[in-house]
């Protein structure tokens, strides 16, 4: 499975969030830092 | 998610846009977010798109996910990742918002 590197670009994506707005992770570039959070389940 | 929630002040003073990911769908997700007034932007994934992008390991023997954390700088390169051993291996607070000082303080490193 695909890991990825330190110091390395990060994969771009885009998903819709769960109000429908779409988020690209590219959209950040060059005014924030992104904290990417994957979680398992809510409980 | 609340560990996240009670520096969420922190991160934002930081320039960081905490995004969670997971593999319930958007009602799951609105629901919780809601329940927990979450200030984070939340991304479902029921199809696991970005989890598998990312390689978020499945645990086949609790048929869970484990825990992981990638912190993208404002250039777009991954500056520190984590991948958990188990439900709880999450790094603290306080070493991600060291990290994200010495991240906002030096440029990238280029091979």
């Amino acid at each position: 499975m695909p890991r990825v590197s330190l110091n390395q670009p990060a994969p771009d994506f885009s998903l819709p969030d769960f109000s429908g707005k779409t988020f690209r992770l590219s959209d950040l570039h060059g005014q924030k830092n992104v904290l990417l959070v994957f979680n398992r389940t809510f409980v | 998610m609340a560990q996240l929630r009670q520096d969420y002040s922190q991160f934002v003073a930081r320039d960081v846009e905490v995004v969670v990911v997971g593999p319930e769908d958007a009602a799951a997700f609105a629901a919780y977010f809601q329940k927990e007034s979450l200030p984070f932007t939340g991304l479902p994934d029921p199809k696991a798109s970005v989890l598998k992008l990312y390689g978020q390991e499945v645990n086949l023997f609790k048929l869970g996910r484990m825990p992981a954390q990638v912190l993208v700088d404002k250039t777009g390169t991954a500056r520190f990742v984590h991948y958990g051993h188990s439900m709880s291996d999450i790094p603290p607070n306080a070493e991600i918002m060291e990290l994200v000082d010495e991240v906002n303080a030096t440029p990238v490193p280029r091979p």
